[in-house]
């Protein structure tokens, strides 16, 4: 286990190795910190080293070189502007300015890729006015946001993750603390200050994956592991797992930096009589990326998130030794108390469906409601092992003191027993049920492995796979398409492979090792999206064991990824204005399209494109290897996107390549003047599909309906659909039941955002239906 | 661990940039706390400690070069300094090893994991350990720093740091609770 040549080398006595590989295994409790020291000592550091550390040689203020014939009407230009300036400067006269304060917008100004789920930090220098600079906090498009300070740093935190692919700008007045002022005479009146001009920073949100038209297969032998990020430093988080929303849920030692933490240890409020246990732990929601966002359970442990998200349900201390079972929204208010229990409570309770709750209390299985009444007076005696609850129907995996089982909610005391020793069970979305059984060496087996069983919804478990000789397997996640289960391997001997992550088909096919190996590998789980994979690591490098995100990549129909190749390099060229390598890529009918002035190729009347993202990609349902593919497209002025226009390509297959055969491209709105749509999605869910339409704004839920958001057949006519709204990824959804064919999703201006601003335009986009 | 590169970049940046600076603090704040904390035990005073050691970071940078070791020995280095120069300065010449004793209501943890019930009562007992061999524990498994590195913070041979070590797990394997022993089997 030692797996250090410097320790190996200088400790040979097993019981010498015994101790290291304790030590190797240990860390030290995290020190307790104080929030705001971290950010006072480098205020101060800051303030010195400006002051001593030489300064950088400062730019030219003005880096061009103008000719006579540019200079005289700049000059006059310049002249011109210097009127107006006086003439605003004599307005003002009398008047004074708001004093204001420093700060610092590098951090996020015309940054592009910026994560979405990532708080917007702005750090300011000076004795700044808190109440004022948050309150003049405008963001667009149209997002709810909370604001925070974190010392000298403004921290803005929207209620919702950002839209990707989406320029959002930020705006702020830098308003400073007040000064005092003498004694004035009361017979001159005080003159008016001028608020000062509203600082604004522009962002772009990252470009999410492309809808894929094929949905991405997540086998084993598809999946490639991209790179890693570490959430945290070794020892600051405690236990992490995945919301429905796909931002992390964190067990922190108390006295971690954030938004809303307070610089003492954590404690629940306790009402009178008896003080509450010093709390060591509380419960965070923190970005993919590992930026706290806020606390949600002072004094918490052991958090679940509620399967279709909003809520999280966790263990708070309480009086003397109890410990309230509660309920919390994503704000962290308390939503309601299901539960008083005697002493903390080992492991985290278990949502069943969105209304029950289970949990393990001195060795008995408790499930409550939301109203905290006992459901079916259960009491089962059960073991140390994991509980989980299906998805998929209200049946839960219990480790119970008389061996592993399936407790059916649906009929109380109906019980399905599954292989002694199972555990690490994981249930599917769809309701399959996996878990291992460990193998202690014997003299069938030279060491100890697993065996890996599955239990399709419904059927009789079945064992698939078993561990290589010298490994075991644990800790199971099943990808989001259930196809396969994302495991941690242990060595169990010199012989076996090192510890790491393995991918193993369903049917046990194709165990693949799944990023590098390391020392000790545990708890991985897929990202709602299957994007990112979230698990604990520990590794010499960084100083122990750590929770990491790595971003993983399932393999996608080819045919669409190399007709999106093509429409990325026809954007590129039009966006570097490159004419000649844009036009390679249309065929004649293509040329034509844009020669006759269906759209620009270059942008019209000296307008420049900036960016592009696709919105939509669909295979045509009436013509092989002909596929649709939606582009949105900004322009710029001045660095800062001002309008935007879609077109949508035909992408005809012409030998193994694709070229653009058609083009119909959309009227150019302003960018800025209520939602809009981001992306378009067509998910089938047989037995119907599933038209997914992603805005770009906080909208206000009662306007998305069916009379707002309408799928439209061949002749106009609205089929039925049922629109349901997802706030926290601003998504409607439209099920519909729709035959092989081309029909139109139109999104009316009656959508408004938070602020009650509609769509400044119909938006339409075709939908095609494969057979 | 940054790439060694990358940070003697940063660090002749921050020779002239202020904002290169506070990119050293943001890196290395978090492991130059804990170390302080370490070897204090007290919040208020690590606190201290810390700031002296960036203040000094930063009033000697200039005449910092790049001897290859990591950046963050040098940190280490000031921060020892900067922990004997407190009690120096506090209690004359005491030797930490009588000054400094496990505060009475030692940093709890979360009872409910027996894992890290064992790793808190480890480095309880590491806390105990004499101030050099204390250091090098707290260097070697808390910091993961190589030996060669230690020893250039501490100002010893590398030597010297194995036989630290040495008679550091030597004395934890004798005053360890018998049931972290079986724990360990």
């Amino acid at each position: 286990m030692m797996n250090d040549p410097e320790l190996e080398e200088l400790f040979g006595d097993p019981a010498d190795r015994a101790v290291i590989d304790l030590l190797k295994a240990s860390r030290p409790a995290a020190p307790p910190l104080d929030p705001h020291f971290r950010n006072y000592l480098r205020a101060k550091l800051m303030t010195q080293a400006r002051q001593t550390l030489p300064a950088r040689a400062s730019r030219s203020w003005f880096p061009f070189t103008l000719s006579t014939k540019t200079l005289a009407p700049a000059m006059a230009a310049v002249a011109a502007g210097f009127l107006v300036v006086l003439g605003v400067e004599i307005y003002l006269h009398g008047q004074t300015e708001a004093p204001q304060v420093a700060y610092n917008i590098t951090q996020i100004d015309k940054k592009t890729e910026v994560g979405t789920g990532e708080p917007i930090v702005i750090p300011f220098t000076g004795p700044v006015d808190k109440t004022a600079v948050a309150e003049s906090v405008v963001m667009q498009p149209a997002t709810a946001v909370t604001k925070t300070w974190v010392g000298q740093n403004l921290v803005i935190i929207p209620a919702h993750p950002l839209a990707a692919n989406t320029a959002y700008s930020v705006s702020f007045k830098p308003l400073a603390t007040p000064t005092a002022t003498p004694a004035q005479n009361p017979v001159v009146r005080p003159t008016p200050a001028v608020a000062p001009t509203p600082v604004v920073v522009h962002f772009t949100t990252v470009r999410p994956p492309v809808p894929p038209v094929v949905p991405p297969s997540f086998k084993s032998a598809g999946v490639s592991y991209g790179y890693d990020s570490r959430l945290a430093d070794p020892g600051t988080i405690l236990s992490a797992a995945w919301t429905p929303a796909g931002q992390v849920l964190v067990t922190r030692p108390v006295g971690q930096l954030g938004p809303g933490s307070s610089p003492g240890p954590s404690a629940s409020a306790t009402p009178s009589g008896t003080p509450a246990p010093k709390a060591t732990t509380d419960v965070w929601l923190m970005s993919s990326l590992g930026t706290p966002i806020r606390l949600l359970v002072p004094g918490g442990t052991f958090p679940a998130a509620a399967p279709s998200g909003g809520l999280i349900a966790a263990w708070q201390a309480a009086q003397g030794t109890q410990v309230n079972l509660g309920v919390w929204d994503l704000q962290g208010k308390i939503q309601t108390t299901v539960a008083t229990v005697d002493g903390v409570p080992n492991r985290a309770p278990v949502w069943i469906g969105e209304d029950r709750i289970a949990y393990v209390d001195q060795g008995r299985l408790h499930v409550v409601d939301l109203h905290g009444t006992q459901v079916g007076g259960l009491a089962l005696r059960v073991g140390n092992g994991r509980l989980a609850a299906s998805p998929a129907s209200p049946r839960l995996a219990v480790d119970a003191a008389d061996g592993p089982v399936i407790l059916d909610l649906r009929a109380i005391g109906s019980l399905t027993s599954l292989p002694s020793g199972a555990a690490s069970f994981a249930w599917s979305s769809k309701g399959d049920l996996a878990f291992v059984v460990q193998r202690s060496a014997s003299t069938d087996i030279k060491s100890a492995n697993s065996d890996l069983y599955v239990a399709t919804a419904g059927q009789p478990f079945q064992k698939v796979a078993i561990s290589p000789d010298g490994q075991t397997w644990s800790d199971l996640s099943w990808s989001p398409d259930a196809t396969s289960l994302l495991l941690a391997t242990t060595a169990t001997n010199g012989n076996g492979a090192g510890p790491g992550l393995v991918l193993v088909n369903r049917d046990g096919s194709s165990p693949t090792a799944f990023g590098p190996p390391s020392k000790e590998f545990a708890s991985p789980q897929w990202s709602p999206s299957g994007d990112l994979v979230l698990f604990m690591r520990r590794d010499e490098a960084i100083g122990g064991r750590a929770f990491w995100t790595a971003t993983a990549t399932p393999s996608t129909d080819s045919a669409a990824n190399r007709a999106l190749a093509e429409v990325a390099k026809f954007m590129a060229a039009r966006i570097s204005g490159d004419g000649n390598a844009a036009r390679a890529e249309l065929d004649d009918a293509g040329l034509a399209a844009y020669q006759g002035g269906s759209s620009s190729l270059l942008g019209p009347g000296g307008v420049h494109f900036s960016r592009y993202y696709p919105v939509t990609v669909q295979p045509s349902g009436s013509k092989p290897n002909v596929f649709l593919v939606g582009v949105r497209i900004f322009s710029a002025k001045n660095g800062v996107e001002s309008s935007f226009f879609e077109e949508q390509l035909t992408l005809v297959a012409q030998g193994q390549t694709y070229l653009i055969d058609a083009v119909n491209a959309s009227p150019t709105l302003a960018l800025g003047h209520g939602p809009t749509v981001v992306s378009v999605e067509v998910v089938q869910t047989p037995p119907g599909q599933q038209v997914r339409v992603h805005f770009d704004s906080d909208l206000t839920p009662g306007t998305i309906t069916s009379d707002t958001i309408e799928v439209k057949d061949g002749d106009g006519k609205v089929v039925d659909a049922n629109v349901t709204f997802d706030p926290d990824n601003h998504l409607a959804t439209l099920a519909v039941k729709l035959r092989p064919g081309t029909y139109k999703l139109v999104v009316t201006t009656g959508v408004t955002d938070i602020n009650g601003h509609g769509l400044a335009q119909e938006y339409d986009a075709p939908l095609v239906i494969s057979g | 661990m940054p790439d060694g590169f990358e940070e003697r970049d940063l660090v002749e940046r921050a020779k002239q940039d202020p904002e290169a600076f506070g990119a050293l603090y943001d890196r290395y704040f978090p492991q130059i706390y804990r170390f302080a904390y370490s070897r204090v035990r007290d919040q208020s005073l690590a606190e201290d400690v810390t700031s002296e050691v960036f203040f000094k970071a930063l009033r000697n940078i200039k005449r910092y070069t790049y001897s290859g070791h990591p950046f963050s020995s040098w940190l280490y280095q000031i921060t020892l300094n900067a922990v004997a120069d407190h009690y120096r300065g506090l209690h004359g010449e005491v030797d930490l090893e009588e000054g400094s004793s496990l505060p009475s209501t030692a940093p709890a943890v979360v009872d409910e994991v027996v894992r890290r019930d064992r790793s808190r009562r480890i480095w309880a007992a590491i806390d105990q350990l004499p101030r050099q061999q204390r250091a090098a524990m707290v260097l070697k498994f808390s910091e993961d720093r190589k030996i060669e590195e230690i020893a250039q913070i501490l100002g010893k041979s590398s030597g010297a740091v194995k036989l630290l070590l040495h008679r550091a797990v030597e004395r934890l394997r004798r005053e360890l609770p018998p049931e972290i022993e079986v724990g360990l089997t």
